[in-house]
């Protein structure tokens, strides 16, 4: 299994897609965590200054977009080797395709992971950059920090692996990118807008939430900035997103992932 | 002993029978022909073999396992498919670096089958844009990686240039003078007769025969006739059982019938018979014979 871990990742190591999308999912983390910073202590915007707790907690989470294009990446992980029918040889190599499955979904949560690391420590960076240009104080601790930068590495790496589980499940790639923009983007920020108590299930959200996002800052629709109820548990919100890719994993397998190789 | 084994195999597909009921067996050390036009079934045959499409009924065994059961299946199948693909922004030596890794083979190995199939090189330039004669090397280059026993190529020599043919024959011929087994898919049967001790024959998913080189040309006598009323007596020819194709104005080639007994069908008809010769057919007619004859019968 190690082998064919180590060898889904020289794959990935051998993509300029995926430092492309690690490339652009920090530039984002970046840009995002600034327009934070920017509304921080306006009037009207709803986010307190960053001096404060809350204020600064806001710039240095911004991690979700990170998550978004993990979650990407994990999809092309799977159906990549479809849209370019390279699944021909890795199944030659491999035919027991279960273990190819579980392989993609560990390579994936790896370099998921350090898409995770990158933004948190850009986000951080930057909230942390304005504080002190403004010589205030740090209102959040050093081990809340890295505790947000974990949280991120790990929900970063679980999306990934529900990424690739899913791009096992569904073979096109084109589908499964814009599926996966379309749940983040407005499906979750529909239905956590419309029925809030079920915002700390949505697994994009809970992801977020992981990475001490606070529920609404990520969302992008009707559900941003809605301030009601808490998170679930950090191991308990990790547990549903992992429950979701084994879900999804554990369909593939006995679906897609067993369809014939033509 | 037959390291390959396709018993009764057949796939279909929603509205198309694919392969119908193959049967056929490669003893080991020996270059086996795997012939039949487009769409003949050949390649979903060989797919099926490798555990990539699973047969509607039948079996395909390789030293008596299914693929899927193979330990290391790259360490004793080495295959390369129709275009076998690779990822189009990866380096020649980055796509078998992967191969190897997850093969277990040693990393050096990669550059001795780059050299071996010419790509040395190209090895750093990316796949995407390759032409399909290197393409052919890269998959060729892929299936020799862990030196298996077996080889399995589809259509190896698509897209290559004549001088490509030519290092493929020798490539296959040496390969076999090292005693492995291969089999090779084509519908150019050219490309293959002078490399295969056999062939195994498809056409719209049925096995035509399986057969050695000898087998088929001994069997077969080929006659050349002069005629003024080549048409006509070609006509004649098949409705009796033979097989004539006329060649020219005035000449028909003729298979099952000898030559007397044509001799009397022209002269039962009244057609003048210039001049009859007798030859070995060549492969190409018998293929073209053994498949176009299903043709007709359909």
């Amino acid at each position: 299994m190690t082998r064919l871990v180590r060898t889904e990742l020289l794959k990935l190591a051998t993509m300029r897609l995926t430092y492309g999308l690690l490339a652009v999912a920090a530039a984002l983390s970046a840009l995002f965590s600034l327009l934070e910073n920017n509304m921080a202590g306006r009037a009207g915007s709803g986010v307190p200054p960053i001096s404060t707790a809350d204020g600064l907690r806001t710039v240095t989470t911004v991690t979700g977009f990170a998550m978004l294009f993990a979650a990407v990446l994990g999809s092309i992980v799977a159906n990549g080797e479809f849209r370019h029918s390279t699944a021909t040889l890795t199944y030659l190599a491999t035919p027991k395709r279960t273990r190819v499955l579980l392989a993609k979904v560990i390579a994936s949560s790896c370099v998921g992971s350090l898409f995770g690391l990158v933004a948190g420590i850009v986000a951080t960076g930057v909230g942390l950059a304005f504080v002190a240009g403004h010589g205030d104080h740090v209102a959040l601790s050093a081990g809340t920090l890295v505790g947000h930068v974990a949280g991120a590495v790990v929900g970063a790496a679980l999306v990934a692996a529900l990424g690739a589980a899913i791009g096992s499940l569904v073979r096109s790639q084109l589908a499964t990118v814009i599926g996966i923009f379309v749940w983040t983007i407005i499906i979750e920020s529909l239905i956590g807008g419309l029925y809030t108590s079920t915002r700390p299930y949505l697994p994009y959200t809970a992801a977020t939430a992981l990475a001490g996002t606070k529920l609404g800052s990520a969302a992008f629709g009707p559900a941003h900035g809605l301030k009601s109820g808490g998170p679930l548990p950090f191991a308990a919100g990790a547990a549903l997103i992992a429950a979701f890719a084994a879900a999804a994993a554990l369909i593939a397998a006995r679906t897609t992932v067993r369809r014939d190789i033509t | 002993m037959a390291v390959i084994e396709v018993d009764h195999l057949t796939k279909r597909f929603t509205g198309l029978t694919a392969v119908d009921d193959v049967t056929f067996a490669v003893e080991q050390a020996s270059v086996v022909g795997f012939l039949g036009p487009n769409g003949a079934g050949k390649t979903t045959t060989l797919r099926m073999l490798l555990g990539l499409v699973t047969p509607t009924s039948g079996t395909a065994r390789i030293n008596g396992h299914r693929y899927a059961d193979i330990d290391e299946p790259l360490r004793v199948v080495g295959a390369a498919l129709e275009s076998s693909p690779a990822y189009p922004g990866r380096s020649a030596r980055n796509h078998l670096r992967i191969a190897a890794l997850v093969a277990g083979v040693r990393p050096g190995r990669v550059d001795e089958v780059l050299d071996l199939v010419d790509l040395t090189e190209a090895a750093n330039h990316r796949v995407g844009g390759f032409s399909l004669g290197m393409r052919q090397r890269l998959a060729l280059a892929t299936a020799l990686l862990c030196e298996p026993e077996i080889l399995i190529l589809d259509e190896p020599a698509n897209g290559l240039d004549p001088e490509g043919v030519y290092w493929l024959r020798t490539l296959l011929r040496d390969l076999a003078s090292e005693g492995r087994t291969v089999l090779v898919s084509s519908h150019i049967l050219p490309e293959v007769a002078q490399t295969v001790d056999s062939v195994v024959i498809l056409d719209h998913g049925r096995l035509v025969t399986q057969a050695t080189l000898a087998e088929l040309t001994g069997g077969t006598q080929l006659l050349r006739i002069r005629t003024p009323r080549a048409a006509d007596l070609a006509d004649l020819i098949n409705a009796r059982d033979g097989a004539a194709r006329v060649v020219a104005d005035d000449r028909i080639e003729a298979t099952g019938a000898t030559s007397e007994q044509i001799g009397l069908m022209a002269a039962e008809h009244g057609i003048p018979i210039f001049e009859t010769t007798t030859g070995h057919a060549d492969l190409e007619d018998i293929f073209l014979g053994l498949t176009a004859g299903d043709e007709q019968t359909r």
